[in-house]
């Protein structure tokens, strides 16, 4: 496939079979998902309040799958763009929940420096891409310095460092990604997992759970919870990943083993991480742009350091985009 | 170190439409920009379309919090009185706009919040409540409110009476209140024109005047909306009329009665 051809063009978008599965899957998910709801109505299983509460969500990922799904089938392009705008709304959340969006000047930094990480993946220019980091945050730094008041410097120049490294360092992995030539079945199987994750916990806990986890501060969650959702979820991402990681190193079981739980346990933590935070801050959601969910971040959270850790995962033992040409667009020969 | 002194946005996890109706309603980097063209956009056309003239600029506060009020005859006031401040307080100024007109209809309730930065009063059910959680805002932030005491706009071009709520939210208050007044307005967007005819635009900004010492009761409310209708006519071409033999300031008299 050349690089226009995976930036560019859907017609390829089918050509794997964990494409095909993931996309089959999640149609029928949402297909069947009302008859659920509707036998559980029927058996008297989930109160009024909670089958509403169902139909919300259900509503909710029904619009939210093709925006995922969407972009990731039409092109590496549109895969990098839609990362780019979730970082961007993800920032959006982090800063009005914080409370840093009042610092505009730094705001406007982060907004900046996320808007430079997502064109240095378009680019596949991945030493632009980890010198952001850094570069951003001398720049946040220094911006800060601007309003010359000292008084609580520390605290307005580190939310924005934790905001940047979080959903523009961190997020824009998930977009990197994209600059390798299997990257559908790849972005797929780290998005499907993260949801599963949350979705097998969350199960598992409502079966078996009994002893809380971490009461401060995810009152719900449980250690059985936590465990069924590691084993879930390792096994899904074995039996998914012999199939995207096919001919590569990464095929073998040890390797898919340790992708499977650091992918759970890294999610799951990323949950945590999320929690902390909105307790922190004493609020219960990031937002309310998802009706039934909350705000992006509510949904996502898993998604922030999973992308990061799979990344380099992949990266260090095969390499990701490695024989696609760097800096597509920024050299002029 | 200072302590934690950070908090979530007034209007989180309000749905859009709400919180663009919320009196809490903060700023983000998006709004803050759409101000800013706008702004620069009303300014540019008030100077180059009315030929916008500002007299006793001199007279406004410096930095926030302070309220403008004025004489309303027509749609331009709101944005003929924020055009002369300045632009470092784009974000501050909040016209209080009427809810039954710019916050029922979701597409000029988004223009009215994101573009005109404005707050809602509702005529008809303007509690206390509305009016305390303003003036919390006003002092707290602190910012700039541009108000209208007529309640509405002017159908003839004659002022019409203040009405006391102003004094409710102002009574007590150490926050410096500047009377304008708005001149050609009326001439340049009359209720029943569709679009501003091309007539000279001049505000007259007169002094500051603080109501710290008035009673916050009724008495004090309606003595409020009486002083400030008569600085501000006073500004006008009537009252500097009056005020020519004597060459007195008219408007310091009343005043002065009420701080002694």
């Amino acid at each position: 496939m050349s690089t226009n051809e995976r930036l560019f063009n859907p017609a390829h978008a089918f050509e794997h079979p964990v494409t095909c599965w993931v996309t089959v899957g999640l149609v029928i998910a949402l297909a069947i998902s009302p008859l659920i709801i509707r036998f559980l109505a029927a058996t008297g299983r989930v109160s009024d309040a909670h089958r509403q509460e169902l139909w919300i969500r259900w509503r909710s990922w029904l619009i939210m799958t093709p925006l995922l799904i969407g972009p990731i089938l039409l092109g590496a392009a549109w895969t990098i763009l839609g990362v780019g705008i979730l970082s961007l709304l993800c920032y959006r959340e982090y800063s009005r929940a914080t409370g840093l969006f009042r610092e505009k000047v730094i705001s406007l930094t982060i907004v900046l420096g996320i808007i430079l990480i997502t064109l240095s993946t378009f680019d596949n220019w991945y030493r632009l891409f980890m010198a952001l980091t850094p570069l951003t945050i001398v720049m946040i730094l220094t911006v800060a310095l601007f309003a010359d008041r000292p008084k609580g410097y520390i605290q307005r120049t580190a939310l924005g460092v934790l905001g940047f490294v979080l959903f523009g360092h961190g997020l824009g992995h998930l977009g990197h990604l994209a600059n390798d030539d299997n990257y559908r079945p790849l972005i797929l199987m780290v998005l499907v997992s993260a949801e599963m994750n949350d979705i097998f916990a969350y199960l598992a806990g409502k079966t078996f759970g009994r002893i809380p986890l971490c009461p401060h501060t995810s009152p719900k969650k449980t250690v059985a919870g936590s465990l069924g959702g590691l084993i879930l979820t390792t096994a899904l991402v074995m039996f998914l990943g012999q199939y995207v990681f096919e001919g590569t190193v990464l095929a073998h079981w040890y390797h898919l083993l340790t992708l499977g739980i650091v992918i759970s346990v890294v999610g799951q933590l990323g949950d945590l991480m999320f929690s902390s935070i909105k307790r922190d801050l004493g609020i219960k959601d990031f937002d309310v742009t998802i009706p039934g969910h909350g705000g992006l971040l509510d949904r996502f959270d898993s998604i922030v350091p999973i992308a990061a850790v799979v990344f380099h995962y992949v990266n260090y033992f095969v390499g990701v985009g490695s024989d696609e040409p760097v800096r597509i667009w920024s050299t002029f020969t | 170190m200072d302590d934690w002194n950070y908090k979530p946005a007034g209007d989180l996890g309000l749905p859009h439409e709400e919180a663009f109706k919320s009196l809490k309603r903060e700023s983000g980097l998006f709004s803050t920009a759409l101000h800013w063209l706008w702004w620069s956009f009303v300014r540019t056309y008030l100077l180059i379309w009315h030929r916008l003239k500002v007299e006793g600029r001199e007279n406004l506060p410096k930095n926030p919090p302070f309220v403008l009020v004025a004489n309303h005859s027509s749609h331009l006031d709101a944005l003929v009185l924020a055009a002369p401040l300045d632009s470092r307080l784009r974000d501050q100024i909040f016209p209080i706009a009427a809810g039954d007109v710019f916050f029922t209809n979701p597409a000029i309730s988004a223009f009215a919040a994101l573009m005109l930065n404005a707050l809602p009063m509702w005529r008809k059910q303007c509690g206390p409540h509305a009016l305390e959680a303003l003036k919390r805002r006003l002092i707290d932030e602190p910012c700039c409110y541009i108000l209208f005491p007529e309640g509405q706009r002017s159908r003839t071009g004659e002022m019409l009476p203040f009405k006391a709520g102003l004094g409710m939210m102002l009574a007590g208050t150490d926050v410096p209140i500047v009377p304008c007044y708005l001149d050609g307005c009326f001439e340049a967007l009359r209720p029943e024109t569709k679009w501003p005819l091309r007539r000279p635009i001049t505000i007259h900004i007169g002094k500051p005047l603080r109501f710290d010492t008035v009673p916050n009761k009724r008495a004090g409310w309606e003595q409020i909306a009486v002083d400030l209708q008569a600085a501000v006519k006073a500004l006008g071409p009537a009252g500097k009329a009056e005020s020519r033999p004597s060459g007195a300031p008219m408007l310091n008299a009343p005043m002065k009665s009420l701080h002694d």
